[in-house]
């Protein structure tokens, strides 16, 4: 090294020294402000958000956009979400800027004016990761990347709708019907039973979309477990581990009780929207299971036509066809468990092929969920 | 064994004394040598054929073992221009390159001659069993005029007749081997290989997997019964028969609890609802001598753990743990099960 680099470098280092020195001190002596109510300057709020957002592009490189995006099942399944998890910050048509969360800081954007900056990839990254030190939390299932994209499918269509319209997707049949009054009679919160019906309907038939499980005539023990799951963690949804969270044991008997007596009706799935064939081929795995790959029949545990069923084991003819096919690969990644009895499905979901997943899922949500004899089986 | 200096005994003596010990050992080692999965105490011609061909391979080898190290110990102890270069090289040619030429011609056909019995197909209107290699178990369905009987990781046989096997596999390779009765053969994904085996005595014996194929390839092996005739006709039948019914209060809450919980979608008990197919058929499982394709003696014990703890008994198995049912629930299935004689 030479001597003129030496003489150049130890100022430098002293400096340095000096400059860490005294950032120390500013900490350390506490007279820089965390006040949410101070504001930032200009300077560094226009940093922030340049960071932010490089971050999240950056971020977004290698996500890979659904083309389900446009699904309305996915805009109703997004928006039931919305108004749980969202709106406390980000406020909805009625209510742009909820009064607590214009105090934080930074302030959580009524989201239709900010929305068009974003890419759908780049929401993805900001809905599943969250954002550091800005109050916007992670996607509370890590695992959940089907409904971080419907969640993405909703905010796309969020800017463009009307108030009325907002209510319709988040509301549902919103009048006080005579199953509110029940559940609420029961002993479940009138909050509570609100955000049950919104998406499942007040008559367990999830607004006849297919957007939802359907609740309606389903096992009790099966549904109160599934509720408790989502409580433990052990079944992982970021939408209903929050709601689950909320109510109590004696809630969760009440949801699993009432649920249960409800008539199923429909079909959720528009039947002209299933391949005839995929039907088939999934009515034969569902029946007398897929040896070669050791995949047990379905209709031993889930029916429908057994005549012995487990209370337990929930009852798959009518559920949507998205929402069979969703579990059986959330099960095949291990990343769906649940209730004691979820091991029992690990190895058969892992043993069948993507395609037979789509299959059985298909030919369940073709099957009447009425629990009436199917006159095509021959048990 | 050092070598102390001055205390060096004369090679002869060494030789005996090492000879005499490798005696005693192999003695004493022999003793396990007899057993239910021996290929030293055959009960059938081709497992005897397999057997002399090792004995003579084994005398031969010792022979010229000790042929070889004799020579080279007398080549250490002479004086080295003992003898004329012409001899030597004889010595070399012959005990270098003709000794073994013919030796092993020799053993070469002995062995060729002993494959074609093994490999032979038994006479046409033979016994045929179907034999299924699956990790990690044995389907095994006999092929009668009458239909087919399945059963499980169980074979009996009727002595001094020979039984064709068609040898199958669905996932990887297996290789079914009974050492008592003869040869390996291997289970190969698309193909059907034969093999056919006679049984001279009757008695109980265990084949196993000998072909590695996975992490419970150690923990798939089967209890083989060689019988009687009549006694054999008389098995057939009873495993023809559907199951019977459960004879306790206890067993007829297991019979509902196995339906309930969904065991039949995997495992058949024929006469009941369970008609699965994935699984071993367990419609006479009760009278079979252990479980878990040989792993555990065969008793509500065992059952039970097996149907709560199946995932840490056996790794990698297909079957789910049924951990989540109670105590009482898994005694219930278990005396059903053991039940269906």
């Amino acid at each position: 090294m030479s001597e003129s680099l030496k003489r150049f470098l130890k100022p430098l280092g002293i400096t340095a020294a000096g400059l860490a020195l005294l950032g120390g001190l500013l900490v350390v002596s506490g007279i820089v402000p965390v006040r949410a109510s101070s504001g930032h300057w200009a300077i560094t709020r226009w940093f922030l958000s340049f960071s932010m957002a490089r971050s999240v592009s950056t971020d977004s490189l290698d996500v890979t956009v659904p083309d389900t995006l446009d699904d309305p099942r996915e805009i109703l399944r997004g928006a039931g979400h919305y108004q749980t998890g969202c709106y406390p910050c980000h406020g909805n048509p009625t209510t742009p800027h909820p009064r607590v969360a214009q105090a934080m800081l930074p302030q959580p954007p009524y989201l239709p004016e900010t929305l068009d900056q974003w890419e759908p990839e780049e929401l993805f990254v900001i809905v599943k990761h969250g954002i550091k030190l800005a109050g916007m939390p992670a996607w509370p299932a890590e695992d959940r990347d089907d409904e971080v994209w419907a969640m993405v499918a909703f905010l796309k269509r969020y800017p463009s709708l009307s108030e009325e319209e907002y209510g319709t997707l988040v509301w549902g049949d919103a009048a006080p019907g005579q199953g509110r009054a029940a559940l609420e009679a029961a002993g479940v919160v009138r909050a509570h039973v609100q955000t049950c019906v919104r998406c499942h309907g007040a008559d367990g038939n999830s607004r006849g979309v297919g957007a939802f499980p359907r609740l309606a005539g389903q096992h009790e023990v099966y549904l109160a477990e599934a509720l408790r799951a989502y409580v433990s963690g052990g079944r992982t949804s970021g939408i209903m581990e929050p709601i689950a969270a909320e109510l109590t044991a004696e809630e969760i008997d009440a949801l699993a009780a009432y649920f249960t007596a409800q008539t199923p009706r429909g079909l959720l799935t528009d039947p002209e929207a299933l391949s005839p064939e995929a039907v088939a081929r999934g009515e034969r795995i569902a029946r007398d299971g897929a040896p070669r790959r050791k995949v047990p029949s379905c209709v031993d545990c889930h029916g429908p036509g057994e005549a012995i069923e487990n209370e337990a084991y929930p009852l798959l003819a009518g559920q949507p066809e998205e929402y069979l096919r969703t579990q059986l690969e959330l099960f095949a990644r291990g990343a769906r468990d649940g209730s004691p009895r979820a091991n029992l499905m690990h190895e058969v979901a892992e043993n069948l092929s993507e395609e037979q997943m789509a299959d059985v899922a298909a030919y369940y949500a073709a099957e009447s969920p009425d629990g009436s004899p199917d006159t095509s089986s021959d048990e | 064994m050092t070598d102390r200096p001055g205390q060096v005994r004369p090679p002869a003596t060494r030789l005996g004394a090492m000879a005499g010990a490798v005696g005693l050992l192999s003695a004493v080692g022999m003793i396990g040598c007899r057993g239910t999965q021996s290929a030293l105490d055959p009960a059938g011609p081709a497992a005897a054929g397999v057997l002399s061909l090792f004995w003579w391979m084994l005398g031969g080898g010792v022979l010229i073992w000790l042929a070889v190290a004799g020579l080279a110990l007398y080549a250490i102890v002479i004086e080295r221009p003992q003898h004329e270069p012409t001899a030597t090289r004889w010595w070399v040619i012959g005990g270098g390159v003709v000794a073994p030429t013919v030796i092993l011609t020799v053993l070469l056909i002995y062995g060729l001659q002993l494959i074609p019995p093994l490999v032979r197909d038994a006479p046409p209107g033979s016994l045929t069993v179907e034999v299924d290699g699956v990790r990690w178990w044995w389907r095994v369905r006999y092929l009668t005029p009458d239909g087919p009987v399945e059963t499980a990781n169980e074979i009996r046989l009727p002595v001094d007749e020979p039984v064709q096997f068609l040898l199958r596999s669905d996932d990887v390779i297996h290789s079914f081997w009974i050492p008592a009765l003869g040869g390996k053969m291997d289970m190969i994904p698309g193909r059907e290989n034969r093999l056919a085996l006679t049984a001279d005595r009757a008695g109980t014996f265990r084949g196993a997997c000998a072909e590695y194929c996975g992490a419970s390839h150690a923990l798939m092996n089967f209890d083989v019964q060689t019988l009687p005739r009549q006694e054999f006709d008389a098995w057939l039948a009873a495993q023809r028969a559907p199951a019977v019914e459960p004879e306790t209060e206890l067993g007829a809450a297991g019979a509902r609890l196995f339906l309930q919980s969904g065991c039949g979608a995997c495992h058949a008990v024929r006469g009941t609802a369970a008609d699965g197919g994935v699984g071993p058929d367990l419609t006479h499982l009760g009278g079979r001598r252990t479980i878990g394709a040989g792993m555990l003696p065969n008793d509500v014990e065992a059952l039970r753990r097996w149907i709560r703890d199946v995932d840490e008994l056996k790794p990698d198995v297909d079957m789910p743990a049924f951990d989540h049912l109670s105590e009482e629930e898994l005694r219930a299935i278990a005396v059903y099960l053991k039940g269906l004689k």
